[in-house]
C-alpha cells in the first residue's frame, strides 16, 4: 500500500501524541509522567518539522523546534528534581498521595 | 490638563496603597503619614478638576479596541462624586489615625482604603461601560476585605461574605446591561447612548433598565436587598464612614442618574424606581426607631435616606436627588465619624450602655447634634434644603400622591429615631458606668471640617445646579441662581408640611411616656421590624445555599492528574465535534 | 517503504515505554523512540534537530532518568489503575478519528512557500527572542535544579521579637 510520506508521518505524529496522553490517563507513578511528556513533546517536534517539509521552509520549522527541544529538556529536569525533592520528603511517587501536597 | 489631573486622582491613591503596604507594620508612623499624605493630595487633584467640570471633554486613552477605549469624561456628576470620594476619603484617613493607633496589620488596612478610593474616583469619571463594571467590582472587593479586616471576629468575615454576595447579584445586573448594550451597538459608550437611547431596541432597553435598577438596589443597601447594610457595621467606623455612608453605596444612585435620561421612556421603570425608594425609606425608618446599636440605627439611616434620592430620581428630580447626596455624604460621615469618637471612648456600641456622654465629650456632643439636626431636615443646614427639593420634586411631573403622603411621614419618623439616638447617648442619667474621654486631636481635625460643611454646603446649590445642567444636556437640569432656589424651596407648601410634620415627630419623642399606650399597642409591629420583616431570613437562606453548593462543586477538583487529562480530552473533542458538525 | 517501517518502530518503542514494568527499562525505550524520531526528522530534510534530538534526546534525558532512577528507588506499585483501560482507549480514539477527519484530507494539498533565508540566519536573526528566552530558561532551569536538590538548611530556633509589640 502507497501512503504518502506526510500520511505516514501524520501518523507517527498522532500515534506519538496520543500514546503520551494514554499514559498520562492511566498511570500513576511521577516518573512514568515525565516519561509521558517525553513522548509528547517528541510528536510536537515531528509534527513542526513535517509542517517544514511541506511548505519547503525546513529551516524554520527546525528553528521552531528547537524551542520545544530545549523547553521539554528544561522540564524533565526540574521534573525529575522535584520527584527526587518528592520521594525524600513525603516518600513516595504515587501519584494518588500526592493530590494534596500539605503534610 | 484634565487628562493628567483624572489620572493623579486615580493612580495617587493606588500609588499611596502600594507605599503603605511596602512600608511594612513594623513602621506604623510612617504607614499614618503616607496614608494621609496621599490621600490629601488626591483629595487635591479632585478639587482641582472641578472647574474642568462645565466644558465636555473626553479624555482617550487608547488600548487597542477589543473592549473599547478606556474614555473618562470629567462632567459636572463625576466630578463632584469624585471630590466627595476624595475629600471624605482623607477625612476619614485623619481620623484612622487616632482610630486605629495601636492596632495591627495597619498596612492591609490603608492599602485597601486607598485602593477604595482610587476605584471609586474610576468609576464615576469614566464613560465606558465595561470599565465602570470592572470598578464597581474593586469597590466591591474592597469593602467586603475592609469589612472583615479583623478577620478573627466570625460576626466580622460573616458580614463581609454577605455583603460581597449580596452585592454580586448587583454587579451582575451591571454586567447583563454592558453586554445587551455592547451586542446591540458593537461598543461601551455610555455617552452616545445616553444621548440617543433609541440604539437599542424596545426589548433589550427594558433588560438593561431593569438590570442596572437590581445593580443600583443591591450596591446601595435598597429593598429587597437591603439587609447587608447593617452587618457591614462590624468595619472599623472610618470604613463605615467611607464606604457604607459617603461613597460606595452612592455608586448606586449615581447610575441611576447617569442612565435616566435613557431608562426614563422605559414603561413602569420609573414608577418601579419610586417604588423601590420609596419602599427602603419606609422600612428602614421604622427599624431604625427599634434598634438599639448605635452604627445599625445610622445604617438604617443611610438606607432611609438613600432611599430619598432613589425615589427623587424615579420622580425627574435628578439635580434634587444628587443635592440630597452631597449633604447626605457630608453629615453622614459627620455622624458616623462622631459615632466613633463615641465607640473608640466607650468600647461599646450598645445605646442602652450609654447616656450623659455629653458632660465628658463636649465637642463630640457638638458635632454630632449638628449632624443630627441635617439629618432630621431642620432648616439651615443642608439636609433641609435638600430633602424639601425632594419633595418638591415629588410633587411634580405627575406622579402619585400617595407615595409623597408616605415619605413625609418617612421624614416624621426620621425625625423622631434621629432624636431618640441623640438623647439615648448624650443626654440623660449615665445608664453604666464608662470611662469616657473627649476625640483625639486627629479626630477633631476630621470632624471639624465636616460641620462646617454641614452648615454651608447648601450655600453651593446654584453652582451646582449650573455644572449639572452645562455639562449633562442630556438630563435637561434647569440652572437657577442659588437664591431663587432657596426662596423657592422657603415658599414651597410642601415645605411648611413637611416642617409640620418633623415637629410633630420631635413631639412624639419628647411626650414618649404619655404615648406609651401606642408603643405597646405596634410591639408586633415592632418585633417584625427587629427581624427586619423576614428579609434578613431570606438574606441568610441565599448566603447559606451559595456556600453550601461552593463546598459541593469542590469534590469535582479531584486534583488527579488522570481525571484532569481526561477532562481536556473530552473538552477537546467536544470542540472537534462542534466544527466537524458545523463544517459539515 | 523506510518511512513505514520507521513509523511501526517508533510507536512500538513508545507503547513499550509506558506499559514496561520496570523504570529503567522504560527509559530505554525512550532513548529507542528518540532515537528513531531522530532518524525520521533526518529524512524529512532536517539534519540539524536531528542531531540535537539525538544527543539531547536520547542522550542527555536518558542519562537524567537514570540518575533520578537511581535516586528515587524502583517502587512497586499495584495495578490498579484509576480509569478503566476501555474508556481511555474510547476517548483517545474517538479524538484521534475527529483529529484525522479534519488533517488527513488537506495534508497532501499543502504548497511549497517561500523561503526565508538558511538555517543560521533565522535562528539568529529572526527569532533572536526565542534564542534569548531559550537561554534564560536553560538558567532558570540549572537554578531551580540546585535549589530543589540542595540540602535543607537547618531550621533557626524562633527568636522572641525584640522590639514594640
Amino acid at each position: 500500500m502507497t501512503l504518502s510520506i506526510p500520511t505516514i508521518v501524520t501518523i507517527i505524529v498522532l500515534g506519538l501524541i496520543g500514546i503520551g496522553i494514554y499514559a498520562l490517563l492511566t498511570t500513576r507513578h511521577l516518573i512514568k509522567v515525565i516519561v509521558a511528556l517525553q513522548l509528547l513533546v517528541k510528536g510536537a517536534m515531528l509534527a513542526l518539522v513535517l509542517a517544514g517539509y511541506l511548505t519547503g521552509q525546513q529551516d524554520l520549522g527546525q528553528s521552531l523546534a528547537i524551542t520545544v527541544i530545549i523547553a521539554d529538556t528544561i522540564v524533565a529536569v526540574i521534573g525529575m528534581a522535584l520527584a527526587v525533592q518528592v520521594r525524600r520528603v513525603i516518600g513516595t511517587l504515587d501519584l494518588r498521595s500526592l493530590t494534596s501536597l500539605r503534610r | 490638563m484634565a487628562e493628567t489631573l483624572i489620572l493623579l486622582t486615580i493612580g495617587l491613591p493606588w500609588l499611596g496603597a502600594l507605599l503603605t503596604w511596602a512600608a511594612g507594620d513594623q513602621h506604623p508612623r510612617l504607614q499614618h503619614t503616607l496614608a494621609v499624605a496621599f490621600s490629601l493630595a488626591a483629595g487635591m487633584a479632585a478639587l482641582l478638576l472641578i472647574p474642568f467640570g462645565k466644558d465636555q471633554i473626553l479624555v482617550t486613552f487608547p488600548v487597542g479596541g477589543a473592549f473599547g477605549d478606556f474614555t473618562f469624561s470629567p462632567d459636572g456628576l463625576g466630578v463632584f462624586l469624585a471630590a466627595i470620594a476624595t475629600v471624605i476619603g482623607s477625612l476619614a484617613v485623619i481620623f484612622s489615625v487616632d482610630y486605629m493607633r495601636g492596632e495591627a496589620q495597619l498596612g492591609r488596612y490603608y492599602a485597601f482604603v486607598l485602593f477604595f478610593i482610587g476605584a471609586m474616583v474610576g468609576l464615576v469619571l469614566t464613560t465606558n461601560l465595561l470599565l465602570m463594571f470592572v470598578f464597581w467590582e474593586i469597590t466591591a472587593l474592597t469593602s467586603y476585605a475592609l469589612i472583615s479586616f479583623h478577620n478573627d471576629d466570625p460576626k466580622a468575615v460573616a458580614g463581609g461574605i454577605k455583603a460581597l454576595i449580596i452585592t454580586q447579584f448587583g454587579g451582575l445586573g451591571l454586567l447583563i446591561g454592558a453586554l445587551v448594550l455592547f451586542s446591540n451597538t458593537g461598543s461601551y459608550d455610555i455617552l452616545t447612548f445616553i444621548n440617543n437611547p433609541a440604539v437599542l431596541p424596545a426589548g433589550a432597553l427594558a433588560w438593561m433598565a431593569f438590570g442596572c435598577l437590581a445593580a443600583a438596589a443591591a450596591k446601595s443597601a435598597q429593598f429587597p436587598f437591603q439587609t447587608w447594610l447593617p452587618d457591614a457595621m462590624e468595619a472599623p467606623t472610618p470604613i463605615s464612614a467611607l464606604i457604607h455612608a459617603a461613597t460606595m453605596v452612592n455608586a448606586g444612585v449615581y447610575l441611576l442618574a447617569r442612565f435616566f435620561p435613557a431608562f426614563e421612556g422605559v414603561p413602569g421603570w420609573r414608577e418601579a424606581v419610586m417604588a423601590v425608594g420609596m419602599l427602603s425609606a419606609l422600612l428602614a425608618a421604622i427599624m431604625a426607631m427599634v434598634a438599639t446599636d448605635l452604627k445599625r440605627v445610622l445604617a438604617y439611616s443611610t438606607v432611609s435616606q438613600l432611599g430619598y434620592m432613589v425615589f427623587a430620581i424615579g420622580a425627574g428630580g435628578v439635580f434634587a436627588s444628587q443635592f440630597h447626596l452631597l449633604s447626605h455624604s457630608v453629615f453622614k460621615a459627620l455622624l458616623f465619624l462622631g459615632a466613633g469618637a463615641v465607640i473608640h471612648a466607650v468600647g461599646t456600641r450598645d445605646m442602652r450602655e450609654m447616656g450623659g456622654l455629653g458632660q465628658k465629650m463636649p465637642f463630640v456632643r457638638l458635632v454630632f447634634v449638628i449632624g443630627a439636626l441635617a439629618l432630621a431636615g431642620l432648616p439651615i443646614l443642608n439636609g433641609f434644603w435638600s430633602k424639601e427639593l425632594i419633595l418638591e420634586a415629588g410633587l411634580e411631573h405627575g406622579n402619585p400622591l400617595w407615595m409623597l403622603i408616605i415619605m413625609l411621614v418617612v421624614s416624621g419618623l426620621t425625625a423622631f429615631y434621629t432624636f431618640r439616638m441623640v438623647w439615648l447617648v448624650f443626654y440623660g442619667q449615665p445608664r453604666s458606668e464608662v470611662h469616657a474621654h473627649d476625640a483625639g486631636t486627629a479626630m477633631k481635625v476630621a470632624l471639624a471640617p465636616l460641620a462646617l460643611g454641614t452648615l454651608t454646603t447648601w450655600l453651593l446649590a446654584g453652582s451646582f445646579a449650573r455644572l449639572l445642567s452645562e455639562s449633562l444636556p442630556a438630563h435637561e437640569i434647569a440652572a437657577h441662581p442659588t437664591a431663587e432656589i432657596l426662596l423657592e424651596v422657603v415658599t414651597a407648601p410642601v415645605t411648611w408640611v413637611a416642617l409640620l410634620v418633623i415637629g410633630l415627630g420631635l413631639l412624639a419623642w419628647w411626650q414618649r411616656e404619655r404615648l406609651m399606650g401606642i408603643s405597646k399597642a405596634l410591639t408586633g409591629l415592632k418585633n417584625l421590624a427587629l427581624n427586619s420583616f423576614g428579609f434578613e431570613a431570606i438574606n441568610r437562606g441565599v448566603v447559606l445555599g451559595m456556600q453550601n453548593s461552593a463546598e459541593k462543586l469542590r469534590d469535582t477538583q479531584t486534583g488527579m492528574l488522570n481525571w484532569n487529562v481526561a477532562y481536556l480530552l473530552i473538552a477537546l473533542i467536544l470542540v472537534l465535534a462542534v466544527l466537524a458538525l458545523g463544517v459539515g | 517503504m523506510l518511512h513505514a517501517l520507521i513509523a511501526a518502530a517508533t510507536l512500538v518503542c513508545a507503547f513499550q515505554a509506558v506499559r514496561a514494568a520496570r523504570l529503567l527499562v522504560s527509559a530505554l525505550w525512550l532513548a529507542g523512540a528518540s532515537a528513531l524520531v531522530a532518524l525520521e526528522m533526518y529524512l524529512l530534510g532536517a539534519p540539524e534537530i536531528a542531531v540535537i534530538e539525538l544527543s539531547v534526546g536520547a542522550g542527555l534525558v536518558t542519562v537524567l532518568f537514570v540518575f533520578a532512577i537511581n535516586l528515587t528507588g524502583e517502587e512497586n506499585l499495584d495495578a490498579r489503575r484509576m480509569m478503566p483501560k476501555p474508556l481511555a482507549w474510547g476517548l483517545l480514539f474517538v479524538a484521534a478519528a475527529l483529529l484525522l477527519y479534519f488533517i488527513l484530507p488537506e495534508i497532501n494539498q499543502i504548497a511549497a512557500g517561500q523561503v526565508f533565508g538558511n538555517f543560521t540566519e533565522i535562528f539568529w536573526e529572526d527569532r533572536q527572542l526565542d534564542t534569548l528566552l531559550q537561554i534564560l530558561m536553560i538558567f532558570s532551569g540549572v537554578l531551580g535544579v540546585l535549589g530543589l536538590l540542595s540540602e535543607q538548611v537547618a531550621r533557626r530556633p524562633l527568636t522572641v521579637k525584640e522590639h514594640g509589640k
